[in-house]
């Protein structure tokens, strides 16, 4: 294989692994409107707890990255239930845009109440996983790079099986059909939200543990997460988990293959780009249903 | 309309005389800033408010108008007022295009939408160094100036001049309700569907309704930067976007008293907690949650019930439906 062949493999494998990221982040937030009907403005705040939680574990408790990552997704996935009893359950039945400016103003609170009790200078996540190598012929990966795509596309296959086959996910999926039909039926929504906001905030919580070695972490990254999120969905449809696995991983590659050719400040403004493209051509998303004007 | 119709006179003379009550020019850098986001709220009340939609993208027109003054004033000598009017179609003419393509989607897509645009703006800003100066900003821009005979230099002169656009601009949007064409935005925003069918071109009233409302705030703009006299990236950032969003929420969309309400409340309220470091937006931003889910209509729906001021059909808040 010549150089340039060999280049271009490695751009498109940094970029599945990116592409991961987006996936695990985009999941929750597609799951929330999905299930709910909400946009989580705060989605990618839970991303950044999740790192920021992951770091201070290891550091103050003195626990292994492992550990320190599980216990941080935990502990997020359980703020899920603080921020769904007092930020969307009690506005289930305002208009959307209610519930679109609270979780912003959810989001705002976190992230300058992150600054205010993590400071802002940029933290480092030390892992076993992040200076070893895996390589594949001339292809380079990192360990931890290896471990955010494993675990992201295991967590995938979980959630598919637990939204197909277990009561819960039964019960969910009759509340993203029709919230007052699935209640008469004897669902119980208050647990459905409840659910449906601990799976998307571990979830979120978890990518921050997974990518915060890969790169510093800051209480801003928040905002960075939530847009990314909101790329991958609205390319994939909101509230379709195979638009969001689709849309993440298009948007890792395409972002890697324009940074490494055409330039790195171009790639941020790429996924705006697409979506906008993609918009225009089908207003639904690739897989999803939305409502379109006039 | 129990107004009385002594409450606008004097809320405007009091807004004259008020820079003349303290010599103290930091209040006074304040009162320009109020005046500016006042403009730039009520702008983009024009779109929460009146055709109901939430954009995420407009401080980029606010930037767009800022940088057209300031790009015009360093390629091409001192610009005068004549930027405003510059600004205001530059900024329109981004509207129009980004409205054309976006408001064929509505409710949270248009939002994500508008904040792509948004987000393409300010990282072009950001990278195109050759126009833009890149993250370093363009300083020095020119202050205001007509044709040489006078020129826009000190706060108060700012203050007059956004202040005179604020009441100018707050009595459009009064004349606007009242017209054909206003209510037909309210028609729009309760019930497309409705309005669709009664021969109100669903689309058409809402380009025309963003295009006013990004000119108008790139006409804020345009005063913003040559009054600081430097213009960065900033101006388009995420905090920004947000602070206009919450300005007119907190404030009360849908009514002219509101945005401006709204406005004072923002640079009031960031400055008291200067003091405070990071813990000033993490007070706002509770502030702002508790508004929305305790105040739909916003501050001035308190004043309302208090004092009867407006009232009328069109200066109503929007109401809060659920959805389901």
């Amino acid at each position: 294989m010549d150089i340039e062949t060999i280049l271009l493999i490695q751009q498109i494998m940094n970029g599945l692994v990116n592409g991961m990221t987006y996936v695990l982040i985009a999941t929750g937030l597609t799951l929330v409107f999905g299930v709910l009907h909400i946009i989580n403005f705060a989605h990618g705040e839970f991303y950044m707890l999740g790192a920021f939680f992951t770091f201070f574990a290891s550091k103050l408790l003195g626990l292994d990255y492992v550990t320190a990552g599980i216990l941080a997704t935990v502990a997020v996935a359980s703020l899920g239930i603080v921020a769904n009893r007092f930020f969307f359950w009690p506005l289930r039945r305002e208009h959307e845009f209610t519930l679109l400016l609270s979780s912003l103003g959810l989001a705002l609170l976190l992230t300058n109440g992150g600054e205010l009790i993590f400071g802002a200078d940029p933290k480092y996540i030390s892992s076993p996983f992040a200076d070893g190598i895996v390589a594949m012929g001339p292809m380079i990966l990192t360990q931890q790079r290896i471990l955010i795509f494993g675990i992201g596309a295991l967590m995938l296959v979980l959630l598919y099986f637990f939204i197909q086959k277990t009561t819960m996910g039964k019960m969910m999926r009759a509340t993203a059909q029709d919230a007052e039909g699935a209640a008469l039926t004897g669902v119980d929504i208050r647990r459905v939200y409840t659910v449906t906001f601990v799976l998307a905030c571990g979830l979120a919580a978890l990518a921050g543990a997974l990518v915060g070695p890969t790169a510093m972490i800051y209480p801003t990254v928040g905002s960075w997460a939530v847009l990314k999120g909101f790329i991958v969905v609205v390319l994939g449809g909101l509230g379709s988990i195979v638009g969001a696995l689709i849309g993440g991983l298009t948007l890792g590659v395409v972002e890697a293959l324009v940074g490494g050719y055409i330039s790195l400040g171009f790639a941020q403004a790429v996924g705006f780009a697409i979506i906008i493209v993609v918009l225009l051509w089908r207003p639904n998303g690739l897989f999803g249903v939305a409502r379109r004007a006039g | 309309m129990t107004m009385s119709r002594f409450t606008v006179p004097v809320l405007i003379v009091g807004a004259v005389v008020l820079p003349l009550a303290t010599g103290n020019t930091y209040l006074h850098h304040l009162l320009v800033l109020w005046m500016l986001f006042s403009l730039l709220a009520l702008s983009l009340n024009i779109i929460i408010g009146y055709i109901g939609e939430l954009s995420f993208g407009h401080a980029a027109f606010f930037g767009i108008g800022a940088y057209t003054t300031a790009i015009l004033g360093m390629h091409f000598g001192l610009p005068g007022i004549f930027g405003l009017f510059v600004a205001a179609a530059m900024a329109g003419l981004f509207g129009l295009v980004i409205g054309y393509a976006s408001l064929r989607i509505e409710g949270p897509q248009f939002a994500i939408l508008t904040l792509g645009f948004g987000s393409i703006i300010y990282t072009t800003t950001n990278y195109w160094v050759d126009v833009t100066r890149g993250p370093m900003g363009i300083s020095n821009i020119a202050p205001l100036g007509v044709g040489g005979l006078f020129e826009f230099t000190t706060a108060i002169e700012y203050y007059y001049l956004a202040l005179f656009l604020v009441a100018g601009f707050g009595y459009c949007c009064h004349a606007l309700m009242q017209s054909r064409t206003g209510r037909s935005f309210i028609a729009v925003r309760e019930n497309a569907s409705l309005a669709a069918s009664l021969g109100i071109n669903v689309f058409r009233t809402k380009l025309l309704a963003f295009v006013v409302a990004t000119a108008v705030a790139g006409v804020a703009g345009a005063i913003f930067a040559p009054y600081l006299t430097v213009v960065t990236p900033e101006v388009m950032s995420l905090h920004y976007m947000v602070a206009i969003i919450i300005m007119v929420i907190v404030g009360g969309r849908g009514t002219i008293a509101g945005p401006i309400l709204g406005a004072l409340i923002y640079v009031g309220i960031l400055e008291l907690l200067r003091a405070t470091g990071p813990l000033r937006m993490v007070i706002f931003a509770g502030l702002m949650t508790l508004s929305v889910i305790y105040l739909p209509g916003g501050l001035i729906s308190i004043l309302k019930r208090k004092i009867h001021i407006g009232g009328g059909v069109t200066d109503q808040p929007p109401k809060p439906e659920a959805k389901q």
